[in-house]
């Protein structure tokens, strides 16, 4: 059987490298994409807790159900957006958009 | 180390791979596949974790609807190439704060006495699962059902652009 | 109406003031006869009040009466406007009351036509009812309040007109210095309070008694209160501004650098002296040396001055001298005797002076002469004045002065008492000199003689009766006048510390003072007399001395130079500290970090993505941390 903390280890290194995406990334596309990875690894966490620790209630997979069910709403409405500012900026490139700056 | 184990790591390194592929790649479109790639990993952790329900709806929406969707709004934002285009300038502190969150995590996840039984898993049966779901979930699923309908109509709208087009 | 009502004395001249500060200028006349009015009618209560004293005075435990109001009052702590009459304050109330209305009265004369001559009157009634609060004060707080008081009305009037650079100088001068003493008054007042724990001055008394002070102690908060007695009462080192403080109208003069005022100091030590008896002897001792040394001082210094007013102003800080010597020697009588006839002749002087000011329109010795024959009256009370100040007998000066060198004589040894002899020959000596140069002689500035007059009946009676006083106030030394008079004996037997002293005249002490005496005269005639030569080959042979006594001793240029290099100084420093660290730094500073903080934290708002995403991971990973530590 495998330990809970590899599953979690495996996670956690997921989790790290979408945030350092997030971050690093200039196009909004690809900052969505890292957020897409963030919330794969959030997933695999709640499911582990699930199986591993409290198999008795369901929490962990219906949370990871709804997990992927949101991001996947919430991925088309952000690349709507996107869209909309491309247009309106002819950028996708988040460092230009700061309009909202002192 | 058990067979189990053995493919856990196969499959971890595939995810991990896919991961770095997404945040360190030169072309967007490489990202993009890369992504696809640590999608379908995760989907196989899934399946480890028995969680086979799970796996199988990670393909299907996260495989087949979101990276086809990152594509064309890739496609229709002109994302250039170029490696200065990609990354910004905020690269050694996004690596600095990955990395101290890295740390931090990891030495949660080992310090930890986690309670309950942490070798074994338990698998849940699907009949179960489905009870709970439309049962005791009923109205959070009610919920996102309405989530994905306010969704679609909002892109629809954000993205149809001014009268007339 | 009895001691009990004693405290209208002062309230109404408080009252006339209020009302002369508020509506004076709509007044008739400018209010004047209002302000004499409150004065008048201070003077009357004044006779019952001593009435009813002196029917309770032979009482075995006789101590005053008076009645008090409290003030603030809570835990331990009593403020009262307490006003208390015994023996000691009905003397004064005498002198102050009496002399305070001849001298408004002459004032209507002497200052008709000047252009405040509204706020003369109005600053005179304060200054009344602060004198008047401070002979009656039942305790320290309220007597310091009312020596401000009276600091104050004297800055006031000696800086009448101020439009002279000379006056408005002078005032500070005379504030700021008496400020000094008062200083030491006030930790005096504090030390005192401290151990004992109220200000009521009976109540003092109590508990040093009953030893509640360490002599140390005592005699550290005694020197202190007499620094205060120092600078209202012209002593030395102190003395500095009370010639200067002639710049103000010569009834200003004769009310507060004479007979009042002044006389506070000499007052606060009689009130306060059992404190004075029960400290250390060094104390008197200090009292004792600096009177001597102001006598003397001031002695010398009257023979070099020129100017009328001068000269009696150096008299004055020797007769202040004199009564302090008094004091140190362990005689109230003796000084209040002398305060009493000083209150009178020092006014007669000052207020004659003024009517020769008056009329001829000058100041200075060298340019009067001869007026004799056009200001008859006015020569013969001034000659009166004279002689008292002398000392001559029958007059009151000669009673007063005895009594002073008597005390001097038994309780001090025989270096003081020659000195005090000394300053009995060199105070003849400068009096004739001002007399006859002003006086005798033929005129030395024509258009100054032909204007002199006698003046109006209204500047003339107030002399007049001053002088009747000065003829006869020293009787009352004597036991028998005392008692045909209604009190308990003489002088001696009225106002006395412990034991009432029965009137003595030592015949050899009288003798030695009138010789002294006469010998003053006589060589002040003889040298100042006609074109003064032998005075003027003194002088030219003695030229370094001469000026000495010319610049005062070259005190007033000592404190110049002490101000300009330390005090101002100092003030520099602060100044520095001031705008550099308190207002630069400090003030300017804190505001400047603000406005640089804001610009720098600014920066924080950069409207881009990738930032506000990186200011929330750093946060999650910061409390991830926080948790971590405090859980772990």
């Amino acid at each position: 059987m495998i330990p809970i903390n590899h599953f979690l280890v495996l996670s956690t290194i997921l989790f790290s490298l979408g945030m350092y995406g997030v971050l690093a990334r200039r196009s909004a596309v690809l900052i969505i994409m890292s957020i897409e990875l963030m919330l794969q690894a959030v997933s695999i966490n709640f499911i582990a807790f699930a199986v591993y620790l409290s198999p008795g209630e369901f929490r962990g997979l219906i949370f990871a159900i709804f997990v992927i069910t949101i991001a996947a709403a919430e991925v088309g409405l952000a690349l709507a957006i996107i869209l909309r500012i491309f247009r309106n900026k002819a950028t996708a490139n988040v460092d230009e958009v700061d309009i909202m700056r002192w | 180390m058990t067979y189990e184990e053995f493919i856990f790591y196969i499959v971890a390194a595939v995810a991990v791979i896919g991961a770095l592929g997404v945040v360190l790649a030169r072309n967007v479109v490489h990202s993009a596949l890369f992504l696809i790639l640590a999608l379908l990993a995760v989907a196989g952790v899934f399946i480890l974790l028995s969680a086979e329900f799970l796996a199988i709806v990670q393909v299907l929406i996260y495989g087949g609807a979101v990276t086809i969707l990152i594509l064309f709004a890739m496609m229709l934002t002109r994302v250039r190439d170029m490696p200065q285009a990609l990354d910004g300038p905020q690269r050694p502190f996004a690596a600095l704060a990955a990395g101290a969150f890295l740390g931090v995590s990891i030495l949660a996840v080992v310090a930890t006495d986690w309670p309950g039984e942490t070798e074994k898993i338990t698998v849940i049966p699907f009949r179960e699962l489905g009870e709970a779901l439309f049962r005791t979930w009923a109205i959070p699923f009610e919920i996102a059902s309405l989530v994905l309908l306010v969704a679609l109509v909002g892109a629809i709208i954000l993205a149809r652009g001014e009268e007339g087009e | 109406m009895g001691m009990d009502d004693v405290w209208l004395i002062p309230a109404i001249p408080a009252a006339a003031f209020a009302i002369l500060l508020l509506v004076g200028k709509y007044l008739p006349r400018r209010g004047d006869w209002l302000a004499i009015g409150a004065i008048a009618a201070s003077f009357v209560i004044f006779f019952p009040v001593l009435i009813d004293l002196l029917d309770k005075v032979d009482a075995p435990d006789f101590a005053g009466g008076g009645r008090g109001w409290d003030w603030v009052s809570f835990d331990d702590f009593r403020l009262r406007l307490g006003f208390h009459v015994d023996q000691l304050a009905i003397v004064m109330l005498a002198v102050v009351s009496f002399v305070a209305l001849m001298v408004q009265v002459y004032s209507v004369g002497y200052m008709r036509g000047d252009p405040r001559y509204g706020w003369y009157f109005t600053a005179m009634s304060l200054f009344a009812a602060s004198m008047l609060t401070l002979v009656l004060a039942d305790n320290l707080l309220l007597l310091y309040a009312a020596w401000e008081g009276v600091g104050f009305c004297s800055y006031l009037l000696i800086g009448f007109w101020h439009e002279r650079r000379s006056a408005a100088e002078a005032a500070k001068k005379a504030f700021i210095t008496t400020r000094i003493g008062d200083v030491g008054f006030l930790i005096g007042i504090i030390l005192l309070w401290r151990e004992a724990g109220t200000f009521d001055i009976s109540e003092i008394f109590h508990f040093a008694e009953e030893g509640g002070y360490s002599a140390e102690y005592l005699t550290m908060a005694v020197l202190f209160l007499f620094a205060g007695a120092a600078g209202k009462s012209a002593q030395f080192p102190l003395h500095v501004w009370l010639p200067d403080a002639m710049e103000g109208p010569t009834p200003v003069s004769a009310l507060i650098h004479a007979a009042t005022m002044v006389v506070a100091g000499v007052y606060m030590v009689a009130r306060m002296f059992p404190l004075f008896e029960l400290a250390d002897p060094v104390a008197l001792n200090v009292v004792t040396a600096l009177g001597l040394t102001t006598v003397i001082m001031s002695a010398t210094m009257g023979l070099a001055a020129s100017d009328i007013k001068r000269v009696i102003a150096y008299s004055t800080i020797n007769s202040l001298g004199l009564m302090m010597v008094a004091l140190g020697s362990g005689s109230v009588t003796a000084a209040l005797l002398y305060l009493f006839a000083h209150g009178f002749f020092k006014a007669l002087l000052f207020l004659g002076a003024g009517s020769v000011i008056h009329a001829t329109e000058r100041q200075e010795v060298a340019d009067l002469g001869g007026l004799a024959s056009k200001m008859p009256v006015t020569a013969a009370v001034f000659a009166i004045g004279t002689l008292s100040m002398a000392g001559i007998v029958p007059l009151a000066g000669f009673w007063a002065k005895d009594e002073i060198l008597n005390v001097s004589g038994d309780h001090q040894n025989w270096g003081v008492y020659a000195l005090m002899m000394l300053s009995v020959f060199i105070t003849a000596l400068y009096m004739t000199r001002l007399y006859v140069r002003t006086f005798t002689g033929r005129p030395r500035d024509h258009h100054a003689h032909e204007h002199a007059h006698d003046a109006e009946p209204v500047m003339t009676v107030p002399l007049l009766l001053l002088a009747a006083l000065t003829l006869v106030a020293g009787f009352v030394a004597f036991d028998g006048v005392g008692e045909a008079l209604g009190f308990p004996g003489g002088f001696g037997k009225f106002v006395f510390f412990e034991e009432p002293e029965a009137f003595h005249f030592p015949w050899d002490v009288a003798i030695i003072s009138t010789i002294a005496a006469l010998a003053g005269i006589t060589v002040g005639v003889y040298a100042w007399s006609g074109e003064a030569r032998p005075a003027r080959r003194a002088a030219e042979a003695l030229r370094p001395a001469y000026l000495t006594l010319a610049n005062k001793y070259y005190m007033d240029d000592l404190y110049q130079w002490v101000i300009n290099r330390v005090v101002l100084t100092a003030g520099a420093v602060i100044a520095w500290f001031d705008r550099n660290v308190v207002n630069d730094t400090a003030v300017d500073g804190s505001a400047g970090l603000g406005v640089f903080s804001g610009f720098q934290m600014k920066f924080l708002e950069t409207g881009k993505l990738p930032n506000y995403a990186l200011g929330i991971s750093l946060g999650v990973i910061v409390i991830a941390i926080v948790f971590m530590v405090v859980r772990v």
